[in-house]
C-alpha cells in the first residue's frame, strides 16, 4: 500500500548546489591525505631531532625557489576569484581569461617544483628525511594535477556553453578546490622549506 | 569526477517507467542508484561468506597455536589473520552499509537519484576490482609485510596488496562522497537536517567520518608503497622479518576507528524500532545528537604510533589521555541510544505481536553487540588491565564489526521490498540473526575475556594459561555459528530471489519517504513529487491527516 502524499503541498524545487557540496567533501578528504603524509613527516623529523640525527643535509633546501611557488600560488588565488566574479556577472571573456591564467600558474608551479626536486639533489632511498621530502612534495603535486584538471575541465565546459550567471556553481567549485590545494602548499612550505 | 556527471537529480517528480534490463551494457553502466546499491550489497554478502570461513580457519589454528598446521607456516597465518581483520571492515561491513544506503538514502530524502551517479557507479566497480586485487595479492604470497624472508615475487605481491587496498579505500571514499552530498544537497523541501531520517543521518555521519579518516589510511598506504618500491625501508622495516606495514595500518580496525564502521547500526536501530512499534519516533533530535556524538568519538586516524609527537616521553599512544577518554566515552552514546528505543517500544507495546520480526530482532541484537563491544573497549583502555596488544583488541573488533553486520542484515530484511522487490523469509531471518548474534558473542566475548589471561593478539604467540585454550574452543564455536548465520543470510536471499514473488509497497507501515515509492521502486523513484515534509515521519503525518479527515467527514 503506497501512502498518499498528494494532499500535501508540492515540493518547491531549489538549486541543490550539489557540485559545490561534493567538492567541499572532496577537498576535506584531499586535505586529510595531505595531513596524513605531513604528520608522518613532522613525527619522523621530531624523532630524528630528539636522537640528534641529521634530517636534511645542511644547506640543500633553499627558500628562494619555494618562495617563487608561494608567490605564484598567491597570484592564482586572485585569478580564480576573478573567474568566479566574472561568471557571476555573465562576463564570459573575463571568465576564460581568468581560468586560463589560473591554469598557466598551475603549469608554472609544476615547472618550479621540477626545478626544486632536481636542485636539492636528494635520493628517494637517501634516508627518512629525503624520502619524506619527496612524499610531501609528491602528494602536493598529485593534488595540484587534480586542481589543474578541474580548472581545465571547467574551462572546456564554459567554452561549450555550460555556464552562465545562473549556473556558476562549477566555477566556484573549481575555485574552492584550487584554494584548498594552495593552502596545502602554504602549510608544506612553512613545515618543509621554512622550518626544514 | 564532478565535471562529467549529468546534472544532479532534484526532488522533482520525474519518475519514468522502469525500463526492462537492457543487457550487459545496462548492468555495467547503470546510473540507477538502486542497481548500484545492489552491486555493493552482493559484494558485501559474498565477502561476508569468505570472511567467516577465514574466521573458522583462524579459530581452528588458535586451538594449537604452536603447531600452525592449517596455514603451513607463520607468514601465511599472519597474512590471513590480517586479511580477516581488514576484510571484515573494508570488504564486508563497509560495502554492506554503503549498498544499503545507496539504495535507501536517496529515497529517504525524497530524491530521484543519488548525487553523482556515475561516480557512485565508478566507486562500486572500483571496489570490486580493488577487492579482487587485494585477495589475489594475499593469495599470491603478499600481505602486510613478511614474517620470514620475502622472495622478489612476494615483494611484488605485497606491493599489489597495498594497491588493491588503496583502490578499495578510494572507492569507499568516492561512495561516501556521493552519499554525504545526497543527504546534504538533495533533501526534499521541508526536510531540514533535524528532520532527516535516522538512517540517512547516520550515513551522513559515517560518510563524514570516513572522509576525514580513511584518507589518512590512504596516506599510510602511499608511504608504505613508495618505501617498499624504492625508499629507505623506514616504514616497511625492510620487509624481511617485519610486520611494520601492518603496524602502520592496524589503527583502522582498532578503537576508536573501528566504531566508525558501526555508526549506521544506531541509525538502523532508530529507524526500525519506531516503525515496528507503530509509534512516532521518540526524541528524534536526541537520537541525531547521539549518533553525531558517537561519530565524533570514532574518529581514529590520529591513534597510530606514527603520529607520536613526543618521542622522548616514552608513553605509548594507547596510554595517552585522549585515547583513553575516547575509549571510555564511546559507550555513552551507544547505551543512551537505547533510551528513545525503549520509550518507543513501551509506547507501542500493543502493536508488537508475539515473536518479533527479524528486522527488529536484528536491529536490537546488532546494537546490543555494539554495546558489548564498546564495554570491552572500556576495559581495553583501563590501564591496570594492560590489555593493549592482547587478544581483547580482536574481541572488541569482532563484537563491533559483527554487530554492524547483524544491523546491516536487519536493514536488508527491513528494506528488502525496496532493494529487490521481495520480502525475505522472517523465519530464516530470525534463525540467521540468532546464529550471528550467538556466534559473535561467543567469538568476541571469549577473545575479550582471554585478554585478561595474557593471551596475545599476535596469532603466532602461544597462549600463556590453560584456561585460554578453553576460551579458544569457545571462540571457535562462535566462529562456526557466525559462519552458519552468514550462510543462512545467503540462503534466505537466494530463496527470495528464486521465489519471484514481489511484495506490497509498504509492508511495515513505514514512516519515511522510501515507503511512498512503488515496489520495486521505478527509475526516478517517485510517481509524484513528495509533499512538503513537516516532520521526521512524513508518511505518518500523511496517515494521521487522512485519518483526521476521515473522522471529520
Amino acid at each position: 500500500m503506497t501512502m498518499p502524499t498528494t494532499g500535501l503541498p508540492s515540493a518547491e524545487v531549489t538549486r541543490p548546489r550539489t557540485v559545490l557540496v561534493g567538492t567541499m567533501f572532496a577537498s576535506a578528504a584531499s586535505m586529510m591525505v595531505f595531513f596524513g603524509v605531513l604528520l608522518v613527516y613532522i613525527t619522523e623529523r621530531a624523532q630524528a631531532r630528539a636522537l640528534h640525527r641529521d634530517w636534511f643535509p645542511e644547506g640543500r633546501i633553499e627558500l628562494g625557489p619555494s618562495g617563487f611557488v608561494f608567490a605564484t600560488l598567491i597570484l592564482s588565488i586572485f585569478t580564480v576569484r576573478w573567474a568566479v566574479q566574472a561568471i557571476n556577472n555573465d562576463d564570459r571573456p573575463n571568465t576564460f581569461v581568468a581560468l586560463g591564467l589560473s591554469g598557466l600558474f598551475g603549469a608554472a608551479v609544476f615547472n618550479q617544483l621540477w626545478f626544486i626536486l632536481n636542485d636539492v639533489g636528494f635520493a628517494l632511498a637517501g634516508g627518512t628525511g629525503q624520502f619524506m621530502f619527496f612524499m610531501v612534495n609528491g602528494t602536493f603535486i598529485v593534488f595540484m594535477i587534480a586542481a589543474v584538471a578541474f580548472i581545465f575541465l571547467t574551462f572546456l565546459r564554459g567554452l561549450i556553453g555550460h555556464f552562465g550567471p545562473q549556473k556558476a556553481e562549477s566555477v566556484a567549485a573549481a575555485a574552492f578546490y584550487w584554494n584548498t590545494v594552495v593552502t596545502m602548499w602554504f602549510i608544506a612550505w612553512y613545515v618543509i622549506y621554512v622550518t626544514k | 569526477m564532478t565535471m562529467i556527471d549529468s546534472p544532479p537529480a532534484t526532488a522533482q517528480a520525474t519518475a519514468v517507467s522502469s525500463p526492462a534490463a537492457a543487457g550487459l551494457y545496462d548492468f555495467l553502466a547503470t546510473t540507477d542508484h538502486k542497481r548500484i546499491g545492489r552491486i555493493w550489497l552482493t559484494a558485501g554478502v559474498f565477502a561476508l561468506i569468505g570472511a567467516v570461513v577465514l574466521g573458522v580457519l583462524l579459530g581452528l589454528e588458535r586451538l594449537d597455536s604452536g603447531g600452525l598446521d592449517i596455514f603451513a607456516g607463520e607468514n601465511p597465518h599472519f597474512q590471513i589473520w590480517a586479511l580477516y581483520r581488514f576484510g571484515l571492515a573494508l570488504l564486508v561491513v563497509a560495502p554492506l552499509f554503503i549498498g544499503l544506503a545507496t539504495v535507501i538514502v536517496p529515497m529517504q530524502v525524497g530524491s530521484t537519484n543519488i548525487a553523482f551517479p556515475r561516480a557512485a557507479l565508478a566507486a562500486a566497480w572500483g571496489f570490486l576490482i580493488g577487492a579482487g586485487i587485494l585477495v589475489v595479492a594475499v593469495a599470491a604470497g603478499g600481505g602486510w609485510g613478511a614474517v620470514d624472508r620475502a622472495t622478489p615475487r612476494e615483494l611484488d605481491s605485497i606491493a599489489l596488496t597495498l594497491v588493491g587496498m588503496g583502490l578499495v579505500v578510494v572507492s569507499i571514499l568516492l561512495a561516501s562522497l556521493c552519499l554525504a552530498t545526497t543527504v546534504v544537497s538533495l533533501r526534499v523541501k521541508g526536510m531540514t537536517l533535524l528532520r532527516t531520517p535516522l538512517f540517512a543521518w547516520s550515513m551522513l555521519v559515517t560518510s563524514a567520518v570516513w572522509l576525514l579518516t580513511l584518507p589518512i589510511l590512504l596516506a599510510n598506504l602511499a608511504i608504505a608503497y613508495v618505501d617498499l618500491r624504492g625508499g629507505p625501508g623506514t616504514f616497511t622495516g625492510g620487509v624481511d622479518g617485519s610486520t611494520a606495514i601492518f603496524t602502520q595500518l592496524e589503527w583502522l580496525v582498532e578503537q576508536p576507528q573501528v566504531y566508525s564502521f558501526a555508526i549506521p547500526a544506531l541509525g538502523i536501530l532508530g529507524s526500525i524500532v519506531a516503525v515496528s512499534a507503530g509509534v512516532r519516533p521518540s526524541r528524534h533530535g536526541l537520537s541525531l545528537g547521539l549518533i553525531g556524538f558517537f561519530g565524533l568519538l570514532s574518529i581514529g586516524g590520529w591513534s597510530q604510533p606514527f603520529f607520536q609527537f613526543d618521542p622522548g616521553a616514552n608513553v605509548a599512544y594507547d596510554e595517552k589521555f585522549v585515547f583513553i577518554a575516547f575509549g571510555l566515552l564511546a559507550i555513552v552514546p551507544v547505551l543512551a541510544s537505547f533510551a528513545p528505543v525503549a520509550d518507543s517500544l513501551a509506547r507501542g507495546r500493543d502493536n508488537l505481536g508475539g515473536s518479533p520480526p527479524a528486522h527488529l530482532l536484528g536491529a536490537l541484537a546488532g546494537a546490543l553487540l555494539l554495546s558489548v563491544g564498546a564495554a570491552a573497549g572500556v576495559a581495553r583502555v583501563i590501564e591496570p588491565f594492560r590489555l593493549g596488544g592482547r587478544i581483547t583488541v580482536s574481541g572488541v573488533m569482532n563484537l563491533v564489526l559483527l554487530g554492524a553486520v547483524v544491523s546491516a542484515v536487519a536493514g536488508i530484511w527491513f528494506w528488502s521490498a525496496k532493494i529487490g522487490g521481495r520480502t525475505l523469509s522472517p523465519l530464516m531471518g530470525r534463525l540467521a540473526i540468532l546464529d550471528l548474534v550467538g556466534g559473535a558473542l561467543l567469538l568476541g566475548g571469549a577473545q575479550a575475556i582471554s585478554g585478561f589471561l595474557e593471551t596475545s593478539d599476535d596469532p603466532r604467540v602461544p597462549v600463556v594459561e590453560d584456561a585460554a585454550d578453553i576460551l579458544s574452543i569457545v571462540s571457535l564455536v562462535g566462529a562456526v555459528l557466525v559462519a552458519l548465520g552468514a550462510l543462512g543470510v545467503l540462503a534466505a536471499i537466494v530463496s527470495a530471489l528464486r521465489s519471484g514473488r514481489t511484495t506490497e509497497a509498504d509492508p511495515w507501515g513505514g514512516h519515511t519517504l522510501e515507503w511512498a515509492t512503488a515496489t520495486p521502486p521505478p527509475a526516478g523513484n517517485f510517481a509524484e513529487a513528495p509533499g512538503l515534509v513537516m516532520s521526521e515521519a512524513p508518511l505518518l503525518d500523511a496517515r494521521e491527516q487522512t485519518s483526521a479527515e476521515g473522522e471529520d467527514s
